[in-house]
């Protein structure tokens, strides 16, 4: 049974074969129409409301909460400022256990081992549970370009990420990758699947899924899982799921392939109270989720499931760079999507809108890390620096501030516009000189008595017409409080 | 006690009367208020926008007005301003040793207003009155660097005739983010739309903020749509609510 | 306590560099003022407790008689034809094989098996014991190893762990704690599983039994 990708429907776009948008520029204009999108904005309000009632539930319940993120914050720090040390001690552990253990500098590297590895193995059907760092390197689509004559299969496990694969889609939400599809076309994308048409409801929908996709669970030649964390002392990777994907992906195919990125490590097995007590708290407002499972190496002897062979795939692909700089910190992310279910800009946009693998806070500060101010000029912009993200970040992640920085390193590199700059500029002109800013508001005064109305001011041109377009701006007053003052208040 | 006002630079142009009431407010507590003539503006427009330079030249301007005089505190009107000088100015002037200290020994001393009355002036019940049914904003720099949450609630519980009620989806930014405003407008009207949302479910007539910055964006978005709702920094609710 | 104070002034020392500032807002969502968690006065029934709030089925039985009847009557109800089991003297001493053979229902043990997908992906019900249980959330330590088939715990539709009360720790931090120490002899798998397998991606309407078993029985002997 072939999963075939469906014909290509006007309505939505196949974002899988198009490669990974650009976000240079295309923020606003994907805001526009996510924000004008009343359907989508329902179901990203459901899903975020859901999400950070049931966190802060939890938390509250939870007296060293505070505690667990001071920690959590250190043992992250700890373990970059080790990194190099901890990476070969995770590498050696897992050789120890008769694994098999690849540093991959890249994207391309990662594509290369598994395929050769697929390659030697004969393997066609590859089943895979959820992980970003695949996502972030399109795993998928380059493994069926580059390895065409192989003919693999590569099945999504996860219920919400299999739909997206069905629907030439891509995830919009670290947890919840489907939120932005509603039931209907859900339903649509199954049914198409199914070869008839299913019933809108959930039962329905979830048992034909199972079905369909425990056949591949069962003939499987490879499992790919990502990791939520791994431990440097014992080689443990760790994956954290409620479907029970990433165990049968580890469990029943010969092979199992782990790609992780670098920042993924701590150091010790009990490190994981902290991080084990804090991830799904904050992802999904549970205690643990259904299925935490610890895989230290292959299936020792005298097992008869478990993966005989056992490939950790340790992956940089830019994270390295950010070692010991002013954005270390973006390393610390435990990958658990709090601080996208607060974030008041995310709520109305969706993660689509940020064009890249990783959304929300986190993505708009990670993928110009990643990818460099040209890929992502709009993210840094691409927030209000409320600091909800920072508030609710399991482990105490300063986003909103990095987000500061990396405006100021797009201003360092020129890449904030002339205009910007004059503008700027003459502000701090303005701004340091008492005389001249009597001077500039005494003459702003008498240059808006044409352009205000009814206490209000008319269409602004320019930048300023993105205020007037949809609000109402207030007029300078006729005397400013230092005249006031002045008069004698 | 002897206080220097900082009024952000859009009070002072567009929204005088909230200095006004500010002043008239810290004098009926007995507190001599002075006026640093020289400042302009904390640079916060600037710093937000990623530029840091141009912003710690104007820190500098504001060091050196505020320090002319020796007051005990610096009280300012808006938590966003505050945070900027108080949080902020240490961050942007991190590796110049002199600036740092200078706007270290200041941070200790700026205070929001609503801050400095109840916790150093001990204000409770300021005598005010004002008639209608409210929903308080609270900015995002007061909520989250300066943690001055429960202040104006105390205060406003104290306005006779103020029936201060719960609203959805208090804890959202209201969209304004300074230059975002203007950069994604698109973003930041949804965002105010939010706002504006649970403003009509909670059947509030008037809305209080200790930020100007946030009404002005709420303001702006509530008469755009139709709605008639009373806006008022808390200084002018305090102040009998005080329009100007 | 004194270790806790050195610990947190550490870090404390540290954010003065001006690295990490501890957000100052009260921060309703992090501040543990209206827990319930509290010391957990009886394992057992807290363990019940977090099992059955997740939709699983949690009892509590005197011996060994009490368990095996629970198996055959969740056997009988859910009509299996066949149950497939862990290799474990324990679960040989509950004595289930005999009665389930009797009542026409295929008994296979995780041992010796030529296609375990084929067997473990046929059975109606799985039955294992579990390493420890975790009465904080109502989890279950199931450790990999010879006749303890991961395949067991997660293929067949309906899942009953028979547990001695025993073996309940009290926390998370506890159970990571029994491996912590020597990590050397870790089992190549270790899973905390926690209730029924779950999935919320349709419109966060929840489905249970995604891709393991959505019927999840632990009975506590003892």
């Amino acid at each position: 049974m072939e999963t075939e990708k469906p014909a290509r429907r006007r309505e939505t776009k196949d974002r899988r074969a198009e490669g990974l948008p650009s976000g240079v520029e295309g923020f606003n204009d994907r805001a526009r129409r996510a924000v004008a999108d009343e359907e989508l904005h329902d179901s990203i309000e459901l899903f975020t409301r859901k999400s950070v009632a049931g966190r802060n539930a939890v938390l509250d319940a939870l007296p060293e909460a505070p505690e667990l993120r001071e920690r959590a914050y250190r043992i992250k720090q700890e373990t970059m400022a080790h990194l190099d040390r901890h990476l070969q001690q995770m590498a050696d552990a897992v050789e120890a256990r008769g694994g098999n253990v690849f540093f991959a500098a890249d994207g391309e590297d990662v594509v290369r081992y598994i395929g050769d590895l697929a390659r030697s193995k004969g393997a066609r059907v590859i089943t895979k549970s959820k992980s970003m760092a695949t996502e972030e390197i399109e795993l998928n689509r380059r493994l069926e370009e580059d390895y065409a004559d192989l003919g693999l299969e590569i099945v999504e496990t996860d219920l919400g990420e299999w739909i997206a694969q069905l629907a030439g889609d891509t995830p919009s939400h670290i947890v919840g990758p489907i939120l932005h599809m509603n039931r209907k076309r859900i339903t649509e994308v199954l049914s198409q699947t199914a070869g008839e048409d299913l019933p809108p409801d959930v039962e329905a929908l979830g048992s034909f899924a199972r079905k369909r996709l425990r056949e591949k669970f069962l003939t499987a030649d490879i499992g790919i899982t990502g990791a939520n964390f791994g431990v440097a002392a014992s080689g443990t990777v760790v994956t954290v799921t409620n479907e029970g994907n990433a165990r049968l992906v580890t469990s029943v195919p010969p092979v199992h392939v782990v790609v992780m990125g670098i920042e993924k490590l701590v150091p010790r097995f009990e490190d994981l109270s902290v991080f084990v007590k804090l991830l799904a708290r904050s992802g999904t407002g549970q205690e643990l989720t259904v299925y935490t499972n610890f895989i230290t190496g292959p299936r020792q002897t005298g097992e008869l499931d478990g993966a005989e062979e056992f490939h950790l795939v340790l992956m940089d692909n830019g994270r390295s760079k950010l070692l010991g700089t002013d954005f270390e910190e973006a390393l610390y992310c435990i990958r658990c999507g709090a601080c996208l279910n607060v974030c008041p800009v995310y709520r109305q946009t969706g993660g689509h809108a940020y064009g890249s693998t990783y959304s929300g806070p986190i993505g708009a500060v990670i993928t110009p890390l990643l990818k460099g101010h040209d890929e992502a000029k709009d993210l840094p912009h691409a927030s209000s620096l409320c600091g909800a993200c920072w508030e609710a970040c399991p482990v105490g992640i300063p986003l909103h501030d990095l987000l500061l920085k990396l405006r100021n390193q797009q201003v360092e590199a020129g890449l904030a516009g002339k205009a910007q700059e004059i503008a700027f500029k003459g502000f701090e002109s303005t701004m340091k000189r008492p005389l001249l800013y009597n001077i500039s508001s005494k003459a702003g005064r008498l240059a808006q008595k044409p352009l205000e109305k009814n206490g209000s001011m008319r269409p602004l041109p320019g930048p300023l017409s993105g205020w007037t377009d949809s609000r109402e701006m207030p007029p300078l007053a006729e005397k400013s409080f230092r005249e006031l003052w002045k008069e004698g208040v | 006690m002897r206080v220097a006002l900082f009024v952000p630079c859009y009070v002072d142009l567009i929204y005088p009367e909230v200095g006004v009431s500010v002043v008239r407010l810290l004098r009926k507590l007995g507190v001599e208020v002075g006026y640093p003539e020289g400042q302009t503006c904390c640079g916060q427009p600037a710093f937000n926008s990623g530029f840091f330079d141009e912003a710690r030249a104007v820190g500098r301007h504001f060091l050196d007005v505020f320090e002319k005089e020796r007051f005990d505190y610096v009280v300012c009107p808006s938590g966003s301003c505050t945070t900027m000088v108080s949080h902020y100015y240490p961050f942007i002037f991190k590796d110049l040793p002199e600036e740092r200290e200078r706007s270290e020994g200041l941070a200790g001393r700026v205070r929001e207003f609503s801050d400095f009355l109840v916790n150093v002036m001990g204000a409770g019940d300021l005598g005010a009155h004002l008639e209608g049914k409210a929903v308080f904003h609270c900015g995002c720099h007061q909520r989250r660097e300066l943690g001055v949450l429960e202040e104006p609630r105390d205060l406003l519980a104290h306005v006779g005739g103020l029936d201060l009620v719960e609203w959805e989806n208090e804890e959202l930014c209201c969209g304004f983010g300074g230059t975002f405003a203007v950069k994604m407008p698109d973003v930041s009207t949804a965002m105010a739309d939010e706002k504006v949302k649970a403003l009509e479910e909670s059947g509030a007539d008037t809305l209080i903020s200790c930020d100007s910055s946030c009404l002005m964006h709420l303001e702006g978005r509530l008469r755009r749509t139709g709605h008639d709702t009373r806006v008022l920094h808390l200084a002018q609710v305090l102040d009998d609510g005080k329009a100007g | 306590m004194s270790d806790r104070a050195e610990f947190l002034a550490s870090i404390r020392h540290r954010t003065q560099a001006g690295r990490y500032k501890p957000t100052n807002a009260p921060d309703v969502a992090w501040t543990g003022e209206s827990g319930e968690g509290g010391p957990i006065g009886d394992p057992p029934a807290r363990f019940i407790e977090e099992l059955e709030a997740l939709g699983g089925h949690g009892k509590r039985v005197e011996d060994r008689e009490e368990a095996r009847e629970y198996v055959l009557e969740l056997a009988r109800k859910r009509e299996a034809k066949l149950l497939i089991r862990w290799d474990a003297d324990e679960l040989e001493a509950l004595g289930v094989d005999e009665p389930l053979s009797d009542a026409g229902i295929e008994v296979t043990v995780w041992r010796e098996l030529a296609d375990f997908k084929e067997v473990a992906g046929k059975a109606d019900i799985g039955l294992s014991t579990a390493a420890w249980a975790i009465a904080e959330t109502g989890t279950l330590v199931l450790e990999g190893g010879p006749g303890m088939g991961r395949s067991v715990t997660l293929l067949p539709p309906t899942y009953v762990a028979v547990v001695p009360v025993g073996r309940i720790l009290r926390t998370v931090p506890e159970a990571i704690g029994k491996y912590a120490g020597d990590v050397g002899s870790l089992p190549a798998n270790v899973c905390f599983h926690t209730g029924p397998s779950r999935s919320g991606d349709i419109e966060m309407a929840l489905f249970v039994g995604m891709h393991g078993p959505g019927d999840v029985h632990v009975i506590l002997v003892g």
